[in-house]
């Protein structure tokens, strides 16, 4: 006999001594138990007497049932010594006269509940003393005036984003890392790279107004690939003039002196930077052997101007673009302009000049550049908005003005 | 494989060069659109150089700042808040204070009198670029044109600023009306475009209708009924006389309008009961037939070079405008939309075609390219009807009619984008509107 038989019929046998087992004795312990026994609770029928005492003894709360039973009897006498014979016969009675007795009924009621009273009494006095109290409820008033403690930290925090009409200082920032993201293009310091984006992050937050907010949500996204291409910037800045530079970056650093991490952040990249475009540079010099230095010290300038920022330029000069006195024919010309500005945003008049123009004859070009200049003689009188920082790319602006939407139809 | 990656390095070490070569270049937008608002101006007024003057100098300045704000297109700015007092015709213009109340344009004149004619002098000046726009003009008249010097004062500023053509300086003609609907008497009259001198050619004797200025503005062709039956007519302005044109017994002729040159006639003529278009020559009487369709065909008008008619026909079924050569021939439709079309005039510019549509019991007056393009409703109406063109072809002026028994014909004039819908101050009830050309 294998083992393996031996453990077959061991365990066949146990089973079948299992079962046998359970067949005699389990019928004890498996059979459904009987149901308990339903407690069963003796009730007595409580005479009206006993009733009375009890409601007697009652909180007050109880003797308005009992006021308007009795109602018509003198409030004065306890009720408790004149059970009423019979309760359903009262209460025709009591509807009709009830409400106002009932709201008399509460002195005596007192004198029924002793211990309540005595609880009671000293509040009275309080009653009498809460006169002066009133004051009290200015004291609890005053609980709202915290609320001005906690509106003063909102305030300051609110002030500088809205206020600051250096709301466009962030875009630009957020601007200059797509354009680095080209010149990155030198794979060798991949790590470093990476975390320039973070000094991007840190120019974008400071007045974080919404607009700024969704462009800086935009850099967010470019600076992934584009991360090393801000190692040019550092070659790139001390050619344009400091003090545009510093004058932005002293504003937001008054306005937010709590935020710590944009100062942080700021060195942290301009060092990597400098060891990038070093590098870059080099390589780039020596790609195109000779004047690689020279290249790309980006005469140009930083960050390129924004569509946003374009798009602000637009609104500002198409609401003093008035075509309504244009003829026909100047309404089928589109004109270009030339304007240079000054740092302030403010077009020098004397230079605009125009550039071409197509679609119509001498006299229409020069109705059509006549209202093109005016427009921006008129809405440039109280400047354009435009980044002061980044003046080296719109130090001269030229200026498409296409009436095709603005043509009787 | 190392092609590629050489490739790939040098054009990522070409990268910032490119980038640094594209943001060299100057900030550059478009601006699709603006603002259609009046222009704002300035008369800082037309200073009477003689005592005698003062008066007159007054109205001119009057209708000049009428003129211009009539177009829609300028806004005159109120005296009392100009800040430089300009006391003589040769005081220099402060710009800033004119800038500061934000006039575009300024206008400096003075009127004086010289040799028994009224002498103007004036210059317009853009406020904002600080410099003179043109030179400055002298006109003179007889003291009783003084209104048309306003006028030529005005057409010049007018066309310096927005450089279409001139066209305050110009008559109308039309048919004057008095009396109840059943009843209605009409004659003609001529006045100045905003409805001033207005001066009758005709009496009320017969119903005339539907007058055509010649290019020259000299004479008027127009329709009577003083024979009973329709007959063209051809009046001298300047004397008031008319003649009745040759006839064929047994005809109706009507809606006439002479050609650019003046030498002749188009116009419809009914016979045998078929109205075909027909071209006379004034001086000749000879007569050309133009259409022998048997619709009806009418309301002709040439182009202004002379070489094309656009007429309504109902060949169609409905009536719808044609093109066709000035010597007859194939003709061309040019309207598709629903509703009818009639009383075309073609633009003096040339480049469009002002019409009456009559669609869902509505009518409009219209404009469209001469190919039928661009068809865009000026007005609505219960009735309007009868457009002319400006000389300028910036402004129509038609008829309207408001329903009702008591319902009177007016004109009115819109400008040709739509805007400045208003009624031309006329005597009475007026009708059939004909503007002449720029007078001379």
């Amino acid at each position: 006999m294998n083992r393996a038989d031996k453990i077959g019929y061991g365990l066949s046998g146990a089973l079948h001594v299992g079962v046998l087992f359970w067949v005699i004795a389990g019928g004890q312990w498996f059979f459904p138990k009987p149901n308990e026994p339903v407690v069963i609770s003796q009730v007595a029928v409580m005479s009206e007497q006993d009733f009375n005492t009890m409601m007697a003894s009652a909180p007050k709360d109880a003797p308005q049932p009992t006021p308007d039973s009795v109602a018509p009897t003198a409030p004065d006498t306890p009720a408790e010594t004149t059970p009423p014979p019979e309760t359903p016969a009262p209460e025709p009675q009591a509807k009709p006269e009830p409400e106002p007795q009932a709201m008399q009924q509460p002195d005596p009621a007192p004198d029924a509940q002793p211990d309540v009273s005595a609880l009671q009494e000293p509040t009275p006095p309080a009653e009498v003393s809460d006169t002066p109290p009133e004051i009290v409820p200015p004291v609890e008033e005053p609980s709202p005036t915290v609320t001005p403690d906690i509106s003063p930290a909102p305030k300051p925090k609110q002030a500088p984003r809205v206020a600051p009409t250096p709301a466009p200082e962030p875009p630009p920032e957020a601007k200059v890392d797509p354009q680095a993201q080209p010149q990155e293009a030198p794979k060798p310091a991949d790590t470093p790279d990476q975390p320039v984006e973070k000094p991007k992050e840190a120019t974008a937050p400071p007045e974080a107004s919404t607009e700024i907010v969704t462009e800086a949500n935009k850099t967010e996204d470019k600076p992934e690939s584009s991360a090393p291409l801000a190692s040019p910037r550092p070659s790139a800045k001390p050619k344009p003039p400091a003090p545009k530079e510093t004058q932005t970056a002293a504003a937001p650093a008054e306005k937010k002196p709590a935020e710590p991490k944009p100062a942080e952040t700021k060195p942290a990249p301009s060092e990597p930077k400098k060891v990038d475009s070093a590098s870059v540079n080099d390589a780039l010099a020596a790609a195109l052997g000779g004047e690689g230095t020279g290249g790309t010290g980006s005469a140009p300038t930083g960050p390129p101007i924004t569509a946003g920022e374009k798009d602000a330029l637009i609104v500002d000069i198409k609401q003093c673009w008035n075509t309504g006195a244009l003829s026909s024919d100047a309404l089928r010309t589109t004109v270009t302009l030339s304007v240079d500005m000054q740092p302030d945003g403010h077009p020098i008049i004397s230079s605009i000049k125009l550039v071409g123009a197509t679609g119509g004859t001498g006299n229409a070009v020069d109705q059509a550049f006549e209202a093109g200049r005016r427009a921006i003689v008129l809405c440039g009188s109280d400047g354009f908005p435009l980044p002061p920082e980044k003046y080296d790319r719109w130090k001269t602006i030229t200026i498409d003005f296409n009436p095709e939407k603005m043509r009787m139809k | 494989m190392m092609r590629f990656v050489l490739s790939l390095l040098a054009a990522v070490m070409l990268a910032p060069i490119a980038a640094t070569a594209q943001d060299s270049e100057p900030l550059h937008i478009e601006i699709t659109d603006g603002v259609i608002e009046p222009m704002p101006f300035a008369i800082a007024g037309f200073i009477p150089e003689t005592q005698e003057a003062g008066q007159m100098a007054s109205q001119i300045t009057q209708v000049i700042s009428s003129d211009l704000t009539g177009t829609g297109l300028f806004r005159e700015i109120p005296k009392s808040a100009y800040i430089q007092n300009v006391s003589s015709f040769d005081t220099p213009v402060k710009y800033s204070d004119w800038q500061a109340i934000n006039a575009q344009a300024l206008v400096v004149g003075s009127v004086g009198m010289q040799g028994g004619k009224v002498v103007v002098k004036f210059r317009l000046f853009d406020v904002f670029s600080g410099q003179q726009m043109g030179d400055g003009q002298q006109l003179a008249a007889s003291p009783a044109s003084w209104r048309r010097l306003a006028h030529k004062v005005s057409d010049v500023i007018y066309s310096r600023i927005t450089g279409e053509g001139p066209y305050f300086d110009s008559r109308v003609v039309f048919v004057s009306e008095s009396g109840p609907k059943d009843n209605r008497q009409k004659r003609l009259a001529v006045m100045d475009y905003d409805g001033a001198n207005v001066t009758y050619l005709t009496d009320a004797s017969t119903i005339v209708l539907a007058p055509r200025f010649s290019r020259d503005g000299t004479k008027v062709l127009f329709t009577t009924f003083e024979t009973g039956f329709p007959r063209i007519k051809m009046l001298d302005v300047a004397t008031a006389s008319a003649r009745l044109l040759p006839e064929v017994p047994g005809t109706m002729t009507f809606a006439p309008r002479f050609s650019p040159d003046g030498t002749k006639i188009v116009y419809s003529m009914e016979q045998n009961g078929n109205t075909d278009l027909w071209m006379m020559n004034i001086s000749s009487g000879q007569t050309q037939r133009l259409t022998t369709s048997p619709a009806i065909e009418t309301s002709p008008s040439f182009s202004p070079d002379g070489s094309r008619i656009v007429f309504e026909s109902d060949r169609s079924g409905t009536q719808q405008l044609y093109i066709m050569p000035a010597s007859g021939g194939d003709a061309t439709r040019i309207s598709f939309g629903d509703g009818r079309y009639s009383t075309p005039v073609w633009s003096p510019r040339g480049d469009m075609i002002a019409f009456t549509k009559q669609n869902q019991g509505r009518f409009h007056i219209g404009v469209m390219r001469t190919d039928g393009s661009e068809e865009r409703l000026l007005t609505s109406s219960f009735l309007d009807e009868g457009p002319t063109w400006s000389p300028n072809g910036r402004v129509i002026m038609f008829t309207r009619e408001s329903p009702g028994a008591e319902g009177s014909a007016s004109l009115y004039s819109v400008d040709i984008s739509g805007r400045n819908l208003k009624k031309v101050s006329t005597p009475g009830a007026a009708s059939d509107p004909a503007w002449s050309p720029l007078l001379p």
